[in-house]
């Protein structure tokens, strides 16, 4: 941890440079695009399951936190239903609306290798380690297992359904079979080479497969070939070495002329149907642009309307724009990689300087460290005392937190998974730690999707089913409940943000489907809703002295509403009108957080993966023309200059690969920082590659 | 016959073969055959007490021992009792100094009954063991075999860092020497290791 002195036009900070929080993401395995409501569902390997609005700046809109051992292999779509596969043998259907799952049901196959629903949304077909390709009906709240196709000899490990939902492919081990759905039984055997060399003593396994509407499949195997078959009659048409190691993931658009294939190298291959020769109309798979996004395996590829999605073992999910779809150049036509989710993982009691930091098997508990000295800008200053950690507390049971928060009193942590909801008291005297868990909760307090305390510690607030959120009072005696509020009326979506006023009178409430209800505490009713907006809010905070709730949404606009007049502010409306910066509006991580200075009002705080902002709302607002990171420039300029050319948005850029920043009472920032390279170095081994000069 | 016969030409005189000898030899042949089937009666008694044997060895195996045996035979007694009403309560209390005496009487001291188990025997949950749980791990360690086992070619990360690091934009040097956290553990251990070889070797003078 170093202390550095931050000065610059926007005033001095002290800053807590924080590197211990050792937060490690979980590789992508599956990727289901949707594409009516063009959402993108991506399952990770510890069985985290997350939903991304891929038209919203690929904002993560929901969260399915993961369990021990669950090994997720195949995600699938039917409707607006997702289902997943794994290798603990079940299907699982998930709730989008609570965000949580929904049931399980064992296909008594043995560990599941794929899951893929056909087109028509009538079946899923899961392919099984015993051999088996299982059909089940989807029907209206359940699934039904159906019957099984034909037994083969060999795992099956990947699915893919014609269009027409009679025949279905599956990739085993060195072989494809062709099933006829209606009969059951195998119309074609075609075998897969095993390649030349050490690759012969292996079986060569067929990684992926892919069903056209013309009866072509396209297969991805482990030598590194992309194999085209021609279903009539059961042979090879054409075959392309694209790599020297597997190839692990296949994606083929909706209008079945661009194929994307994904390798344990890292590197998505494009294959485009075009002809050859110009105004000719035999047309043929050809191998056309290659993208080098990634530095480990790629699991899983899949190709949305105008840009090609990959996911694989470094964690990170990587939104390339095809330019030959894209007409106009905005946001959405740059290379997007997404690494941290877009949830807060920390927490601060700001009155004792405590982090809690969430993990997805434990809590973390530490003390900030205190420097001394006063030092130039940008210099470290002396550490007189080390952070430490305080406690670390494991969870019970095999399900992952889904959300935590410590008290701003450092007096109480609570946390939440899917099943369960445990409040602890702690007692923090400077060298001694106690802890205490709350034994009897309200039984109201089963499970919450968000957890937020009242800035006096005396009340917390917890958003579950329905939209709603319950409040329970906290005392030396325990915790007791106290009400619900619900909103009007509106969508039961589950709630992902709460923000409780300074003053202990109302709390703020935003939900998956943009609506921000805004709550009465001393009625416990329904003040005002926030009129919707068509971007989901990623970070919101009430004003500590004019109650006006500040928020942030994934497409970067900002508003500022308030709360007693129930209606948006002047400078609010200044800045919708004149609009934001293009260099703001451009930016491709979402602000994950909002703070107010007491000592300075006019000031709010922001922050994003790769930037920290202070805007000033008494200055003027930059238009088009001005330069937008100015300051380096304001620092070489005299007073008066300086006044003259200074405008409300003071960005910094010290700090990189930001988790959360928040500002103490004593004027000092906390920054968290997750370097990308100390994550690099905690991945799966990746593939050797040889480069030119090493 | 055959010892006596010997080799006979037409032109001699038939040889003059005493009674006793051929009786005797007679006799002899006789008790042969007998005695040749008295020894296999005798080898096949041998061999079906051998099996008998072989199979009530098995069959002891097979049982508990004798101990835990007789602790399963104890054991009901004492369960029943302090679960019951009073009434049984009471009888159980009596029959209990009788046993003792009984045990006195006998001279035999009471065996110590052990509640533990000896030393061969393992107790795991049904959950650890399930067989679905095993097909899970297997299924694991295929695809990490396929994936990072023998025949595919890996390297580390610190590797692809150096590598990136050599042909990038700013050049520098080899991940491991900038990035103090790398092998942090590792280097912990060689010096703990180093400390302890110096000092078991005496090599600094104290």
């Amino acid at each position: 941890m170093m202390s550095t002195d931050l000065r610059s036009a926007m005033g001095e900070f002290k800053v807590h440079r924080v590197r211990f929080f050792d937060y490690m993401p979980s590789g992508i395995r599956a990727l289901a695009f949707n594409q009516d409501t063009e959402r993108m569902a991506v399952a990770r390997m510890d069985g985290s399951v997350e939903v991304f609005h891929c038209s919203d700046r690929f904002f993560q809109e929901k969260i399915i936190p993961g369990r021990e051992q669950c090994g997720i292999e195949g995600l699938s779509w039917v409707g607006e239903r997702l289902f997943s596969a794994g290798l603990n043998g079940g299907i699982t259907e998930y709730d989008l609306t609570n965000q949580k799952v929904k049931y399980t049901i064992d296909a008594y196959g043995g560990p599941i290798w794929t899951i893929t629903g056909n087109q028509q949304g009538t079946h899923l077909a899961v392919g099984c380690e015993d051999g088996t390709v299982k059909l089940f009906e989807v029907n209206e709240d359940q699934i039904q297992f159906e019957r099984n196709l034909d037994r083969q000899k060999s795992r099956i490990i990947s699915l893919s359904w014609h269009p027409s939902g009679s025949k279905i492919a599956a990739g085993m081990m060195d072989m494809i079979q062709v099933f006829n759905v209606e009969t059951g039984h195998s119309i074609h055997r075609m075998l897969a080479d095993r390649g030349a060399g050490t690759s012969r003593s292996k079986e060569c396994v067929v990684w992926s497969v892919v069903y056209l509407s013309d009866g072509t499949i396209i297969t991805g195997d482990s030598v590194g070939m992309v194999k085209l078959w021609d279903d009539q009659t059961g042979t090879l048409i054409k075959s392309h070495n694209v790599t020297k190691c597997d190839v692990l993931a296949l994606s083929v658009s909706q209008n079945e002329d661009s194929l994307v294939a994904g390798t344990s190298e890292g590197i998505v291959v494009q294959f485009q149907f075009v002809s050859m020769v110009l105004e000719k109309d035999d047309k043929e798979w050809v191998r056309t642009r290659t993208f080098r996004n990634h530095t480990h395996d790629i699991r899983a590829v899949a190709e949305i309307t105008t840009a090609v999605v990959s996911g694989g073992m470094d964690a990170q999910l990587v939104v390339r724009p095809l330019l030959d779809k894209i007409e106009v150049r905005s946001a959405a036509s740059a290379l997007r990689k997404i690494h941290f989710p877009h949830r807060r993982l920390v927490s601060c009691a700001r009155k004792s300087g405590l982090m809690l930091f969430q993990y997805p098997g434990h809590l973390e508990l530490w003390r900030l460290g205190e420097s001394e000295g006063k030092g130039t800008p940008g210099s470290s200053l002396f550490v007189k005392r080390n952070p430490e950690k305080l406690l670390q507390l494991k969870v019970k049971g095999e399900d992952h937190i889904r959300c935590s928060a410590v008290s701003p009193c450092g007096g109480w942590i609570v946390y939440s998974t899917a099943s369960t909801l445990r409040l602890y008291r702690l007692h923090c005297d400077n060298n001694n730690i106690s802890i205490t868990k709350i034994s009897k909760l309200p039984k109201v307090l089963s499970s919450a999707n968000q957890l937020c305390f009242s800035s006096d510690s005396s009340h917390l607030f917890s958003a579950s089913a329905q939209s709603s959120v319950h409040i329970a009072s906290l005392s030396q005696s325990g915790c007791k409940f106290v009400g619900t509020l619900k909103p009007k009326s509106g969508s039961h979506q589950a709630i992902h943000l709460l923000a409780a006023s300074e003053d202990g009178k109302w709390l703020a409430s935003a939900n998956s489907d943009h609506e921000v209800h805004i709550y009465n505490l001393q009625t416990q009713k329904a003040h005002c809703t926030v009129p919707v907006y068509s971007s989901a809010v990623t970070a919101m905070g009430i004003h500590p002295a004019t109650n006006c709730l500040f928020m942030m949404h994934a497409d970067q606009q900002m508003f500022e509403y308030s709360i007693e007049q129930k209606q948006y502010t002047d400078w609010s409306r200044t800045v919708q009108r004149k609009g934001l910066h293009r260099f703001w509006v451009e930016r491709d991580t979402p602000c994950l957080n909002v703070m107010f200075n007491p000592q300075n009002p006019s000031h709010v705080i922001l922050h994003d993966m790769y930037m920290l902002c202070i805007i000033d709302q008494s200055l003027p607002l930059p238009d088009d023309k001005t330069q937008f990171y100015n300051q380096l420039t304001l620092k070489s300029l005299t007073e008066e200059q300086r006044k003259s050319q200074s405008h409300a948005f003071k960005v910094c850029k010290t700090f990189k690969d930001i988790l959360c920043v928040e500002l103490m009472p004593d004027q000092s920032l906390v920054v968290v920082e997750r370097p990308l390279e100390d994550i690099a170095t905690q991945l799966p081994a990746p593939i050797k590659q040889k480069k030119f000069a090493t | 016959m055959s010892e006596i016969q010997i080799e006979s030409s037409d032109d001699e005189l038939p040889e003059e073969v005493a009674f006793d000898a051929s009786k005797s030899a007679a006799l002899k042949s006789v008790k042969d055959v007998l005695e040749a089937a008295k020894r296999e009666k005798n080898s096949l008694k041998e061999k079906r007490k051998k099996r008998q044997q072989l199979f009530q060895e098995q069959k002891k195996r097979k049982r508990l021992p004798q101990e835990l045996l007789e602790e399963f035979d104890k054991e009901p007694q004492k369960q029943t009792g302090p679960s019951d009403n009073k009434g049984i309560y009471k009888k159980v209390s009596k029959t209990k100094p009788s046993d003792n005496k009984d045990k006195t009487k006998t001279g035999t001291t009471a065996k110590k009954i052990s509640k533990s188990l000896p030393d061969s025997y393992r107790v795991t949950r049904i959950k650890d063991e399930s067989a679905a749980k095993s097909l899970q791990q297997k299924a694991v360690d295929f695809i990490q075999s396929r994936l990072y086992g023998p025949g595919t070619i890996r390297t580390t990360n610190a590797e692809l860092l150096s590598l990136r690091k050599k042909r990038g934009v700013n050049q520098g040097a080899a991940v491991g020497f900038l990035n103090k956290k790398l092998g942090a553990s590792q280097k912990a251990r060689i010096a703990r290791s180093n400390k302890r070889f110096i000092r078991q070797q005496k090599l600094i003078p104290l």
